[in-house]
């Protein structure tokens, strides 16, 4: 009876908040797990099939959000968390979702994002039976402390989930390492040739998780991942059991991804290199949950990014691109895509220091700003809760202060993007900043569109 | 007369390079050339000496439990160049785990171990961290100038005889505790606010640079500049963290 109570509790927070215009996607989660905190493992043992669980720091809600859209394409029904809600309440938040109001779930799949820090607390409630890990990097410090915390975090997780198969970034070696030695089957995707891309930012990572011998790599790919080898304990990459060969960036992302007898070619209109793990990763754990070759093409083609994953909008006859970007590695990433496209440009930069941030914004010293005086940037616009902070920072990546332009309110920054000369202006973001940042962008796409 | 020049070391960033320290080093670095002195970044690495007389400056970083008992090991067998160094008044800026293992213990997984005893204090380490924005006021900067920064760190330290580096209006400080924050000891600055301190901070960054100039050419008159996006981010942070207390 609490278990319905809470169910109904949860669909009519979820149908409130909504009302009131909001996601409504992880506090009703929270209302239904006082009011039953058994609601997680009632209902996600009536899943029929694999509950699937994708962790790291990078690309989680583009890997999960692929990997759900090749199940249902396949015509099975799952639950997902596919607004990015990935807490213990963002997962209560969509079982509830998708139970109907006696308490049954119908759904053969569940295809869950679950931030690192709360694997300990989801899997305690929910036993998943395959765990996806993209990748680790320094992120949101002041919430997880140091990349051996989140280590630690995930290693207590998959303990307590002794029989979910793994599927892991086998190019990082601070992921791969789960595989070792493990008592379970263990897949690794990573890409098996060198790219060139090859830049060695590496910060954290650097060092064998075993014995703590400095790492020697083949070649590198972008931060910790590569081919990389330990010359003390003999850890090292993993041959792939998915392997991505033949890559090409250039007109969107391109590779060859062999899984035993199987060669698939995958062409889609994705970008940079961390978007062939997130479909590397996805495309592997579709396989082997459906037990046969996703059909990439359709899910691709008509995958929608979620907010701010490279998002493009065409505002005046001009493209207005948005990406988010929340610690070094993911902006990094952000600045290869500006990098790559050769117009002039107008320039936006957002950061905000809210708890769902991470407070910590120190990170903005370790992301290589200095690459942008190549950018043919026209305008700089600096702005959010932080712009103080970014005006700084971009001081001393060479634009002086009169070359930027401070704006906190994001709204009339967004604004003064837009009216400039450039035929293309890119917003970098990170996690709150995005969403406002976008909704505003959108709005204006939007009154366009209707004549204003 | 000739051209001054400070030359700055940055030990062990590939150990020791958690959260943004790079700030630190560029901002030392410009402020000297924005004057037109000359300043030389040498990064040293954990297979190299470290040649502390062509030093002026030395900057220790934070980092993992794992990476710091591989610095601590380092400097011991450099220890006494490192002492003398720190005798005659060489600039040394110690950030969390630098901080630590300067220190006559700190912990290694839970266990205290022999840190270098360049400063009097000792580190325990407690499960709970303590994370967050902080404001301090410090007796090296004139005119009562505030310092912003950000904190995490698990370590609880208390000073034996050396002087806290401030007083904690916001934060937590040495052990959230005593109100002490940081320590000085000489030009020996250590202290829990990690990343970019510098930047943000100009007044710190020329304090230290005036030490410097001082130690190698007897004296150091530093022409004011301009500062105005230093001076807005230093004046956001204080305006905002500083009420919350």
């Amino acid at each position: 009876m609490r278990l319905l109570l809470a169910i109904w509790a949860c669909k009519l927070a979820i149908f409130a908040s909504r009302l009131l215009g909001k996601k409504g996607s992880s506090m009703p989660g929270q209302l239904a797990f006082k009011i039953c905190p058994a609601i997680l493992t009632l209902l996600s043992k009536q899943v029929t099939k694999e509950i699937i669980v994708v962790c790291g720091t990078n690309g989680k809600t583009t890997t999960n959000n692929l990997l759900a859209s090749y199940i249902r394409h396949a015509g099975h029904s799952l639950v997902s968390n596919e607004y990015g809600a990935n807490m213990l309440w963002g997962v209560c938040c969509a079982f509830a979702e998708k139970a109907s109001i006696f308490g049954k779930v119908k759904a053969e799949y569940a295809c869950l994002e679950v931030d690192e820090a709360s694997c300990v607390k989801v899997f305690r409630y929910m036993e998943p039976t395959m765990v996806v890990i993209t990748n680790l990097f320094r992120d949101q410090l002041d919430r997880y402390g140091e990349i051996d915390m989140t280590v630690d975090f995930i290693r207590r997780a998959l303990a307590m989930a002794p029989d979910a198969k793994l599927i892991v970034n086998g190019d990082d070696p601070l992921v791969a390492q789960f595989g070792e030695k493990a008592n379970r089957p263990c897949y690794y995707v990573a890409v098996d040739e060198d790219t060139g891309a090859g830049v060695s930012e590496a910060k954290e990572g650097k060092f064998c998780s075993f014995c703590s011998t400095e790492l020697l790599y083949e070649y590198h790919h972008y931060s910790q991942l590569g081919k990389f080898s330990c010359p003390s304990c003999g850890y090292k990459r993993h041959t792939p059991d998915f392997s991505v060969t033949e890559v090409s960036l250039t007109n969107g992302v391109n590779f060859t991804l062999t899984f035993g007898e199987e060669t698939t070619r995958i062409t889609s209109r994705f970008k940079g290199l961390y978007s062939v793990y997130n479909i590397a990763l996805s495309y592997a754990a579709a396989r082997l949950a459906l037990n046969k070759k996703p059909d990439y093409e359709k899910v691709l083609s008509a995958y929608k990014p979620q907010v701010g994953r490279m998002e493009e909008f065409l505002i005046g006859g001009k493209t207005v691109v948005l990406n988010m970007a929340k610690n070094p590695a993911g902006f990094n990433q952000a600045l290869d895509a500006v990098l790559q496209d050769d117009r002039e440009k107008d320039l936006l930069l957002a950061v905000n220091d809210l708890p769902q941030d991470g407070m910590d914004i120190s990170w903005l010293w370790d992301v290589e700003f200095e690459r942008l005086k190549q950018a043919k940037v026209n305008r700089l616009i600096v702005t959010g809760m932080r712009a103080d902070e970014l005006m700084l920072r971009m001081k001393y990546a060479g634009f002086a202060e009169k070359q930027q332009i401070k704006c906190s309110d994001i709204k009339k920054a967004a604004e003064f993007l837009v009216s400039g000369e450039t035929t293309v202006c890119y917003g970098l973001a990170n996690y709150s900043s995005v969403f406002t940042l976008q909704s505003v962008i959108k709005e204006m796409e939007g009154r366009e569109i209707s004549g204003k | 007369m000739e051209n001054k020049r400070i030359r700055i070391g940055h030990l062990y960033p590939e150990l020791l390079n958690l959260y943004g320290d790079t700030g630190n080093i560029l901002t030392l670095k410009n402020r000297l050339l924005w004057r037109g002195i000359e300043a030389e970044v040498e990064t040293i690495g954990k297979d190299s000496m470290i040649d502390f007389k062509n030093l002026d400056i030395v900057f220790l970083g934070g980092g993992s439990d794992r990476e710091q008992l591989i610095v601590c090991h380092l400097l011991e067998q450099q220890k006494e160049s490192l002492s003398e160094y720190v005798e005659s008044g060489g600039v040394l800026v110690a950030v969390c785990g630098g901080y630590q293992l300067l220190g006559k213990t700190y912990p290694l997984d839970g266990q205290p171990v022999k840190g270098l005893g360049i400063l009097d204090i000792e580190t325990e380490v407690n499960d709970e961290r303590l994370i967050g924005n902080v404001v301090i006021c410090s007796g090296l900067l004139s005119k009562n100038e505030l310092i912003v920064g950000f904190e995490n760190h698990a370590g609880r330290t208390r000073l034996g005889s050396c002087e806290p580096f401030g007083k904690v209006l916001t934060g937590y400080g040495n052990n959230g505790e005593d109100d002490t924050c940081g320590a000085v000891y000489k030009n020996v600055l250590g202290t829990y606010l990690h990343g970019p301190l510098l930047p943000k901070n100009p007044a710190l960054a020329d304090y230290l640079l005036e030490k410097a100039l001082l130690r190698k050419y007897g004296e150091a008159e530093l022409l004011p500049l301009e500062d105005q996006a230093e001076k807005e981010a230093h004046q956001y942070a204080v305006k905002r963290f500083l009420k919350q207390s």
